[in-house]
């Protein structure tokens, strides 16, 4: 009998077939799943007819991990309740989320200490009492883009500015249900199962055990999110963050809160030198500790920014930075108090001294509507590019945006970004670089104004995406290598260990049908 | 002195009162509320108190005899020799607050050239107007104006002033109301009288627009109050239908004699006043599409623009879409900024504070968009749609592009 | 020139809800902030210091708490801050309050100029401006967006009106008050936030503003709140449910068949 939850893809959905990296896929069927019973008849179904699956959150991410290649679209966002609350004997709150949980509805639910406990019982109930009272808590990823689900934060181990303190999404996990492509399913608890060197064996919550080998590489020490987390003696549930899809569907999360701390003061640092920005990052970051996040906006973003302010009302209300300066590094504090706030603010002046900028040069975020003023900033930057491109999109549709998203380990800030310069300049091509610079990891964004640009923009980044790797870095460290950085992992990693990835995907996933193309390309077929 | 009074025999302690404070001004000892020198007298732990143990003390003025105050007055602002629709509106509303106070509506009229616009007065409902003709009226400036009511206020005595909360009005009344030295409530959405004591009730959204609130002015006169363009309704004109019927009517001319200032020199001076081209009032608009903050981005008022030219409607935006800059001021709908009273009305993403709803309240239909199905808009909506208004708003441009193109082969 | 900017302590949210438990009003106990529109009085003071030289002194009426948002004013290029606090002023409406903020600056010396934000977001009403100016016998000019000349004498403005915008001379001393448009509010500097730590701070009560009684607080107040509710809802709103494509249908059929 055909499962009533499937729906022939026809133009009213034809909007689940791209995803915020904007590559346009195709699939037949699509699903809206509303709970887990529904996800595993929906599976079992494809799984008997051999359909291959692509797991759809709120579509947010910018590798195509989303975009389907011919078969079905299993979509999430229906399962969006909140299912529970677990109050530690430690003081530590934890929720239990459904995978398509939107990221600002549940910052919200936090904030506001508000919930639907329409489902939650009496243990739960309790919990949330416990958190009315409680001190204000948060959960701490931050990726810019608060409309994305859970459930594609935990597939693609999502990080933000504030994971430079904090960690990444995986960090933050402490439990998972996962679906697996034959309709059984995993319960991973943090601390539960482990592997024995590369080796792990997971039990199914019906009785299967899955034993299988893990690929033998060693990720790099720097922030990554290019391919499987693996370990030595790894915790299995690691196994499956940042999977990307390609093991199985995640349906149910429990994420741990932090305390929010009570302070929190965003300062715009701006230096005439990108040298001195540099040097200033590489001390901070050594000697100060409550960072939590460190940024950095080089003088073509600035220049960029200005041009737009210029053109469009709409950022009339923009603060751009003084021609003479051109870069700004981004530094927020989280302190118990005000007292060590103001110690932070003394260090930093003190540092920028030390690499030759000027303290005046600096814009000091207490308040929550000056600190909007700065977020506002630091979002206008990549706005703006974009509306660049899509200006010179108009006469050349074949120019997009490329971005690199890498990352390195720290005792190479320096030479990359003396890489990126060098290359840039080389080819005389137009770029805007920010991003992570504490964590070592920038979005260098070419801008190509021709065909040509674009050209050998692309033969740049697949050169970065080499030298990168031989530096130990990450070739995607946050965006995820989904269906249009597989060479970069490729590339990352070499032939064999890919295949090592697709033998530990074989364990989990036979037919091939989770997500097909995501990470790497199956061989004999299932993708396009 | 006045002050905030708890009384100990029905205070229990429960602690209501302390979490309705914005100012931490109350804490609990010895199971009684206790209030500190943080207290400013809001007022809003007083309606918070289930017991209702909490009173504000207020010592008595006694300084003026109202006795000697009556008349309704409605201030008829003029722009270059017109008068504004919002004083027919007020004149609406004097008119029945001078039947309930059994006593004359009377206009008052300021201006260059103005006598030929006395009439119109007389149709919305004045049974009397004073005017003051004078070529430094021509502009409105505060000075001569604060100067003429001064006079007038203090020759008549009216109980009760009515201005528009124009920007003028905004700036004048509470001159004025500091000169003589009386209580002005601005932005009145209602206006009564109180059936036992007398006096004006003004209501108006408070305490940052999520409540309303009622506030008179007992022992002060005259009672001054302005509303905004659009909240009021004005009464049809009438026009006497002949010689007999216009005498039948009491209706008073008076004339005030220009007065100089006493200063010789002028304190402002205008240089140049330029008038920007008549711009479509969002306040006229008969279909609207809104945008508030649950649209999420800057870029997604492009969707919202779509759909409004694909309706033909006319986009407007709450306050704080103006605050960060997507939009601009003649945009807003609200307290603060236009009031609108639209056939259909489509809002996007606003939640509904008081403050917006006191600018939509004459909107025929509401449909109101937003994620969370307890935003405060649906309480006023006649359509509750929950859901992503991005995601049903793009849904929405699709329908109605099929249809175009549908239409248009 | 010297210039004195009023400051007003407003809650930083607007969200007042109700407490379904017992049915009263609970508001959000968040830290004050300034009004924002006084946030451009004191940047526009703070420019006209930095072009003409002279003094800025912010000044507030306001619960004792208020000392922080007065130190962050000169955080952001204050000289001075003064504020006027006494348990008497509690309770005030616009007239008391100008009656006291008038006190105040009375109090300062000669002063030139005296800014203030347009409205406050708590109240709205944009009377204290005009109102202060009566009280101080000065002219005043409401919704100012731009300055364009300021000297020792007079000054050269332009201010937003109904139809259009107006220049104006006006003689000094005078109050304006000031939108939105007419500047950009800085950030202060880390100098900046140092220097408002330990800067001149003076607190004055109502003997030492030798008020009368009568005039200030509550006592001095005109008018008063008797009554405060949540407004009324209409009937029930009608749901239209669904997926969003199916909502955008029936949302079409409405608009088709209202219009």
């Amino acid at each position: 009998m055909r499962n009533r939850l499937i729906k022939p893809v026809d133009q009213d959905y034809y909007e689940y077939l791209r995803d915020e990296s904007r590559a346009m896929g195709s699939a037949e069927s699509i699903s809206f799943p509303k709970s887990l019973s529904d996800v595993i008849s929906i599976v079992q179904e494809m799984n008997r007819k051999g359909i291959p699956v692509t797991i759809q959150g709120a579509r947010t991410g910018l590798a195509a991990g989303a975009v389907p290649y011919g078969g079905h679209v299993l979509n999430l966002s229906g399962m969006d309740r909140v299912l529970g609350m677990r109050f530690s004997q430690e003081g530590r709150f934890y929720v239990t989320c459904e995978a398509g949980v939107v990221l600002s509805r549940l910052n919200k639910m936090i904030e506001s200490k508000k919930f639907n406990v329409t489902s939650w019982n009496s243990g739960a109930k309790a919990a949330l009492q416990e958190l009315t009272v409680a001190k204000e808590q948060f959960f701490s990823p931050d990726p810019t883009e608060t409309s994305a689900t859970i459930g594609g934060m935990v597939a693609n181990n999502a990080s933000g500015a504030r994971s430079y303190l904090y960690g990444s999404t995986r960090d933050h996990v402490t439990a998972l249900r996962v679906v697996l492509c034959n309709g059984e399913t995993l319960l991973l608890r943090r601390g539960d199962i482990s592997a024995s060197g590369r080796t792990i064996s997971i039990m199914t919550e019906q009785g299967s055990n899955i034993e299988t080998q893990l690929p033998s590489y060693i990720m790099p020490k720097t922030k990554n999110a290019a391919g499987y987390f693996i370990e030595d003696d790894m915790d299995a549930i690691d196994l499956f963050i940042g999977s990307g899809g390609t093991l199985g569907i995640i349906t149910e999360i429990e994420l741990e809160l932090l305390q929010k701390p009570m302070v929190i003061w965003g300062v715009n640092c701006c230096f005439e030198d990108e040298k001195c920005a540099i040097d200033f990052v590489q001390a901070v970051r050594t000697k100060m500790k409550n960072i939590a996040a460190l940024e950095f906006y080089d003088g073509s973003s600035l220049e960029v920014l200005r041009r737009q302010k210029a053109e469009n009302p709409a950022f009339s209300k923009l603060r751009t930075v003084d021609k003479r300066l051109s870069s700004v590094v981004y530094v927020e504090l989280h302190c118990e108090n005000e007292e060590c706030a103001i110690d932070n603010l003394k260090e930093i002046a003190a540092q920028m001294k030390i690499s030759g900028a000027k303290m005046e040069d600096t814009f000091v975020a207490r308040t929550e509507s000056d600190r909007d003023s700065l977020y506002f900033f630091r979002h206008a930057i990549p706005e703006s590019v974009n509306m660049l491109i899509d200006q010179r999109r108009l006469d050349n549709p074949v120019i997009r945006k490329l971005a690199a998203d890498m990352s390195v380990p720290d005792r190479y800030l320096s030479d990359i970004m003396d890489m990126y310069r060098s290359g840039l300049e080389k080819y005389h091509l137009e770029s805007a670089i920010w991003g992570h610079m504490g964590d070592n990891h920038l979005h260098v964004n070419i801008l190509p104004k021709s065909t040509s640009d674009y050209e050998k923009g692309k033969a740049l980044y697949q050169k970065w995406s080499s030298e990168v790797s031989k530096y130990g870095g990450a070739v995607s460290a946050e965006h995820g290598i989904g269906k249009l950085k597989t060479d970069q992992l490729a590339l990352m990693y070499g032939a064999e260990h890919i295949e090592e990835m697709r033998q530990l995907k074989v364990a989990f996933d036979p037919k091939g049908l989770l997500c097909p193309g995501n990470f790497f390309t199956l061989e004999g077929g299932g993708d396009k | 002195m006045s002050k905030l009074k708890i009384d100990p025999k029905k205070c229990t302690g429960c602690g209501v009162c302390v979490r309705s404070c914005s100012f931490n001004a109350l804490q609990i000892e010895d199971n009684i509320a206790k209030v500190n020198d943080d207290c400013t007298l809001c007022g809003i732990c007083t309606e918070s108190c289930p017991f209702d143990a909490i009173r504000i003390e207020k010592e008595s003025f006694g300084g003026m005899d109202i006795s000697l105050y009556s008349g309704v007055w409605v201030f008829a602002e003029q722009h270059r020799g017109e008068i504004l629709q919002v004083v027919y509106e007020l004149l609406g509303k004097g008119k029945e607050l001078s039947e309930k106070k059994r006593c004359l509506l009377t206009a008052v009229l300021f201006g260059e050239d103005i006598k030929a616009e006395i009439p119109k007065l007389f149709a919305y409902g004045a049974d009397r107007v004073i005017y003051c003709e004078n070529p430094v009226l021509r502009t409105n400036l505060e000075e001569d104006q604060t100067r003429l009511l001064e006079q007038l206020i203090a020759d008549h005595k009216p109980e009760i002033i009515l201005f528009g909360a124009t920007g003028f009005g905004r700036s004048l009344a509470p001159r004025i109301a500091a000169r003589v030295g009386t209580g002005l409530t601005a932005d009145c959405t209602q206006l009564d009288i109180d059936p036992e004591s007398g006096v004006l009730l003004q209501t108006r959204p408070a305490f940052g627009g999520n409540l309303m609130a009622t506030i008179i002015c007992p022992e002060h006169r005259p009672q001054m109050a302005t509303v905004r363009p659009g909240v009021m309704l004005a009464k049809d004109p009438e026009v006497p239908a002949d010689e007999a019927d216009a005498d039948r009517k009491t209706q008073e001319v008076i004339a005030l004699p220009w007065i100089d200032s006493a200063s010789e020199k002028q304190g402002i001076e205008v240089l140049q006043e330029i008038l920007s081209k008549r711009t479509n009032n969002i306040a006229d608009a008969e279909i609207i599409v809104s945008a508030g903050r649950g649209i999420g981005s800057q870029k997604n008022m492009i969707l919202v623009k779509r759909l409004a030219e694909l309706i033909g409607a006319r986009v407007g935006v709450s306050r704080p879409l103006v605050d960060i800059g997507w939009s601009e001021y003649k945009n807003q709908i609200g307290q603060t900024g236009s009031s609108v009273s639209p056939k259909l009305l489509i809002t996007c993403g606003i939640s509904g504070s008081v403050q917006h709803l006191a600018g939509i309240g004459n909107a025929q239909t509401i449909i109101a968009i937003n994620s969370d199905p307890d935003a405060a808009i649906f309480s006023v909506a006649d359509y509750k749609v929950v859901g992503d208004c991005i995601e049903i708003l793009k849904k929405l441009i699709t329908a109605f592009e099929e249809e175009e193109t549908r239409v248009g082969r | 020139m010297k210039i004195a900017v009023c400051i007003k302590q407003v809650p930083s949210t607007n969200e007042v809800s109700m407490d379904p438990a017992t049915n009263t009003i609970i508001r959000d106990s968040r830290q004050s902030v300034t009004n924002p529109f006084d946030t451009y009085a004191l940047e526009q003071a703070v420019q006209l210091k930095e072009k003409l030289g002279g003094e800025v002194v912010a000044i507030s009426m306001g619960i004792p708490g208020t000392e922080r948002l007065l130190r962050d004013a000169e955080s952001r290029g204050a000289d001075k801050a003064v504020l006027l606090t006494d348990r008497e002023f509690a309770g005030a409406d616009t007239l008391a309050t100008s009656y006291t903020l008038a006190l105040g600056i009375k109090q300062l010396g000669d002063v030139d100029l005296i800014l203030c934000g347009k409205m406050a977001v708590d109240g709205d009403t944009a009377q204290i401006g005009p109102e202060l100016a009566e009280q101080l016998g000065i002219p005043h000019a409401t919704d100012v967006c731009e300055i364009m000349e300021a000297g020792p004498k007079q000054i050269l403005c332009r201010k937003n009106t109904d139809w259009g915008t107006m220049v104006l001379r006006i003689q000094l001393p005078a109050l304006l008050t000031v939108s939105k448009d007419i500047n950009l509010p800085r950030l202060p500097s880390i100098p900046g936030v140092l220097f408002g730590l330990t800067a001149p701070f003076e607190i004055k009560d109502a003997i030492t503003l030798e008020a009368d009684p009568g005039r200030i607080g509550l006592t001095g107040s005109p008018t008063q709140v008797v009554n405060t509710y949540v407004m009324q809802r209409r009937s029930e709103a009608q749901s239209i449910e669904g997926e969003p494509a199916s909502q955008a249908d029936k949302i079409k059929k409405l608009i088709k068949e209202l219009l």
